[in-house]
């Protein structure tokens, strides 16, 4: 049967609320009788606290209550490892400058402010850890002293033997590189509305990508059953990974919890900026070996992540860089030590990429590098060694399933005007710049990712369908309740669409529920591109099965006008991932891959160092284009990140403390800083296990912008900006010293 | 407490202000017009645009005791009756908003440009949305909403009648 939905360009099915303000982000929820909250932040990125002295504060009229410590009953949460005190205590540390001493509540927002500057806190400061590379050394002082090092994990990946490999090389390339913190840069600042529920449920307002895992560590933290404990998801304004660990959410509702009373907190853009988490900082070191041919012979790679003060998602972040290290490559020999470290830095966390946007800043220029030793062509040498269906990764799997990365280089390179001729592929003539010191060129980068929860995590969701039916059995509405954050990345107008598609309905007949944990099961996170998969296998085999019931209940004539069906998808039906192993690495990694492939044309100002990119061709590969309109979108914005992450976006941090305040200071691109043309490319190899062949999509368009505008910049200039961002200041010097 | 009268959307209203209060926490807290967005407090993101006498301000940095005996337009008041404004269904036909936090700032932005030029240029538009931010769109299809709204605007121009 035709599709009918898929690969359709409906609207999404909040957009009309969106173009009029309708649709309400949680700082738009007041409730009678609310106060209001400021957080006491620490004054030091390492310390111990001494004495915190809340009297004058809570004398000030109009202050409620000043919640510290003692009234928290667990007074621990975390992600992963539940390693970050909810409030730092009399005698405990401050490891960065996003700890937190104090919350205020007070009955307005003014008031709290200035109670919070009333909070005498009294600190001993400690010498602080801010590079990860002196950090991991033996005698570092320790981040957290029940440990005996600041090393948070080690990962090794053994394949091969890398000496034989390097023998067999005819040329040799050594690199090393270094990628900065990255804030996400959410435009809806961090707010949340606490509140106890008509049943008593602690209940919270807030945007969050993980809501059923918020549940799990607020009901932790206030030693509640989880059924007390309720999370409301409304619009968010767009999250990224930043709202994937709890930022807000538990604040807000530990103040409610003390209060009795709905609380309501909102952070300026100065917090937001200076004490949320950030994309991980690293440090990478890449040799690598190849024949006279171009085929790869062996890598060896190590990468320092900068993990911040907390473990937040450092570990499975790692893991995945560590698996992507020698890129979208068959390479038959790689040693990798990867390390993530703690620090007093920003608290690193997931950020569109998870792991796997700062490593083709490394193999993506060496590969570029290899290609400059040898004469050859940057699409030629990548084409020699790409992956293809079965081929070996570096973690011994084999690719398959829809191995879609030579086809988006190939139609990205064919688009941008490269020729191809007997296997040997040329790069286009560049039109020339209007002036000498406009120099031109152009570069690609490739890049893949994971879609799903990898390593043995066992990647649920779960989804709830209601067919309503008419006298004749007919559909009249269906509701697909499931816990999956619309995030702006148009996650409900896909289901929809799955939804729509699997029960042959008009899709204005889908319904989707709010997500509300009292109301809708768990559907894992808005994270590792993973809902279109996760949650539309979930949606599209509830719907088959409410079907297949619908057929029973019409057969049997029982009368009923309502079927209902609950189903959990897992990941492991289609494949079952396996963890690293400890000392080789060795492991079936992934359940399923997106593939990109990104050409740059850039204008480089050798005056002033300033970067345009002219042009950009990104191609994916998505599996199955569920929404073209959206898919155009979903690119685009991450071409955006890419942009800012290569060229722009500069957070700052001298001695642990973040000097990068606002957006005056944090450019993220405006319109005027995007490619001039931007060409967008949809290659649909689909995955027999993803709904309709659908993979997924959100993450990869932003992993190959950055290198492929640095292989542009090398080709415009001859010059090797080894890391990211090129800021007109480094491209300057950059070009001073070699030109 | 200082009294506000202003227009805000056609209606005339007046409220209490503190001397120091700021145009967009008045729309949003006193008057409830939550539309208007505060992305950054600092007028750096224009998620607060609104309009003063048909110009566009970042709200969020306009003292509201400014907009004594102006005219206030915000995005609830594009709308007229059942039928949304030519820019906000261009922005829908378009796909031109994702989380859609920058979307009403984005939208008052052009429509403070269009009413000025009706038929701008792609820098033209560049230039009028150059002053708000947005994470998520890359930006092309805001361009193209834009784009879109002038042509249909132009083309209802012709057979008379008003688009704004």
């Amino acid at each position: 049967m035709e599709a009918k939905f898929i690969g359709q360009s409906l609207p999404r099915y909040d957009i009309a609320s969106k173009v009029q303000g309708q649709r309400k982000y949680p700082q738009d929820f007041n409730m009678e009788g609310q106060l209001h909250a400021q957080v006491v932040w620490s004054a030091y990125p390492h310390a111990r606290v001494l004495k915190i002295d809340a009297r004058q504060a809570e004398a000030l009229p109009g202050v409620v209550k000043v919640i510290t410590w003692r009234d928290v009953p667990v007074n621990e949460y975390g992600i992963n490892i539940m390693d970050q005190p909810v409030l730092v205590g009399e005698g405990a540390k401050v490891r960065w400058v996003g700890d937190r001493i104090a919350i205020i509540v007070a009955e307005s927002e003014k008031i709290a402010r200035q109670a919070r500057d009333l909070v005498r806190v009294e600190y001993e400061p400690l010498s602080v850890v801010m590079d990860p590379r002196q950090a991991m050394k033996p005698g570092a002082p320790l981040v957290h002293e029940e440990r005996d090092s600041n090393i948070l994990k080690h990962i090794p990946i053994r394949r091969g033997d890398i000496e034989e490999g390097f023998a067999q090389a005819d040329v040799i390339v050594e690199g090393y590189y270094v990628t900065d913190a990255v804030e996400h840069a959410y435009m809806q600042p961090e707010a949340a509305l606490g509140y106890i529920d008509e049943q008593g449920r602690v209940t919270v307002i807030a945007a969050a990508q993980w809501p059923h895992d918020d549940l799990h560590q607020i009901a932790h933290m206030l030693s509640l059953p989880e059924d007390q404990v309720r999370e409301i998801v409304p619009a968010i304004g767009g999250a990224f990974g930043g709202r994937e660990d709890m930022y807000i959410q538990h604040l807000a509702a530990l103040a409610a919890f003390c209060t009795r009373r709905p609380v309501k907190m909102v952070w300026s853009r100065t917090e937001s900026v200076q004490r949320s988490g950030k994309r991980h900082p690293f440090y990478m070191r890449h040799k690598t070996g190849a024949t006279r041919e171009g085929k790869l012979t062996a890598v060896e790679i190590e990468i320092i992540s900068d993990a911040g003060a907390y473990a937040s998602t450092s570990i499975p972040i790692l893991s995945n860089a560590a698996s992507f290290s020698a890129g979208p490559y068959v390479v038959p020999n790689a040693r990798v030590d990867a390390y993530t470290v703690y620090t007093n830095n920003a608290v690193t966390m997931a950020m569109r990429g998870f792991g796997a946007t700062q490593p083709p800043i490394a193999y993506e220029l060496q590969m570029d590098k290899l290609a400059g030793k040898l004469g050859m062509d940057p699409v030629e040498i990548r084409m020699k060694n790409l992956f293809e269906e079965g081929s070996i990764a570096i973690t011994g799997n084999r690719m398959s399933h829809g191995v879609g990365i030579k086809e988006t280089l190939r139609q990205a390179a064919l688009a941008a005007e490269w020729r191809e001729e007997n296997g040997h592929w040329r790069k286009p003539a560049l039109p020339p710049a209007e002036a000498p010191h406009l120099r031109r060129g152009i570069g690609v980068a490739c890049a893949y990712k994971n879609v799903c929860y990898s390593m043995g995590f066992d990647d649920t969701s779960t989804a709830e369908v209601t067919l309503n039916l008419d006298r004749s059995g007919e559909i009249v509405r269906a509701l697909v309740k499931i816990g999956a954050s619309e995030v702006g990345q148009g996650v409900w107008t896909a289901l929809a669409q799955i939804a729509a598609e699997a029960l042959r309905v008009d899709i204005r007949k889908v319904n989707l529920a709010l997500v509300d944990t009292a109301q809708v099961p768990s559907a894992g996170s808005s994270s590792a591109s993973r809902h279109v998969y996760m949650s539309g296998n979930a949606v599209l085999r509830a719907c088959q099965r409410a079907l297949a019931k619908r057929e029973r209940v019409l057969h049997e004539e029982t009368g009923e006008s309502k079927v209902t069906v609950t189903y959990t998808y897992h990941g492991r039906e289609a494949r079952a991932t396996t963890p690293l192993d400890p000392e080789t690495g060795q492991c079936e990694p992934h359940i399923s891959y997106s593939y990109g492939t990104q050409i740059a044309l850039v204008e480089v100002d050798t005056e002033t160092g300033e970067v345009q990119v002219l042009k950009l061709w990104a191609a994916n590969d998505m599996g199955r284009a569920i929404n073209p309109q959206m898919i155009y979108g979903q690119v685009a914005g991450g071409v955006h990140m890419g942009v800012g992450y290569a060229l722009t976006e500069h957070f700052i941090q001298k001695e642990g403390r973040a000097l990068t305040k606002s957006f005056s200071e944090y450019y993220i691109p405006t319109v005027r800083d995007m490619p001039r043309e931007f060409v967008n490319i949809l290659v649909e190899v689909p995955d027999p296990s993803g709904p309709f062949g659908a993979k997924g999509l959100g993450e990869t368009p932003t992993l190959s912008t950055a290198p492929a505008i640095l292989n542009a910049i090398h080709d415009a200039t001859g010059v090797w900006l080894d890391g990211v961002p090129a800021t007109p200041e480094r491209v300057f010097m950059a070009c001073r010293k070699s030109l | 407490m200082p009294e506000l009268r202003m227009r805000v959307n056609g209606k005339e209203v007046t409220v209490e202000v503190e001397p120091d209060d700021l145009l967009a926490y008045v729309l949003r807290d006193k008057l409830e017009l939550i539309g208007t967005k505060i992305g950054c407090g600092e007028g750096e993101c224009g998620a607060c645009t609104v309009l003063v006498d048909g110009q566009s301000v970042t709200s969020c940095i306009y003292p509201a005791l400014k907009a004594q005996g102006r005219d206030v337009t915000t995005i609830e008041g594009l709308r007229r009756n059942e039928e949304l404004h030519v820019i906000q269904q261009a922005f829908i036909d378009c796909a031109a908003s994702q989380c859609g936090y920058c979307t009403p700032g984005m939208i008052m932005s052009a429509k403070a440009l269009l009413d000025a030029n009706p038929n701008p240029s792609r820098e033209e538009i560049e230039a009028g949305i150059s002053g708000n931010l947005c994470r998520c769109t890359g930006y092309y299809q805001i361009v193209e909403a834009i784009h879109l709204a002038a042509q249909r605007l132009a083309e209802r121009g012709e057979e008379g009648s008003h688009g704004s």
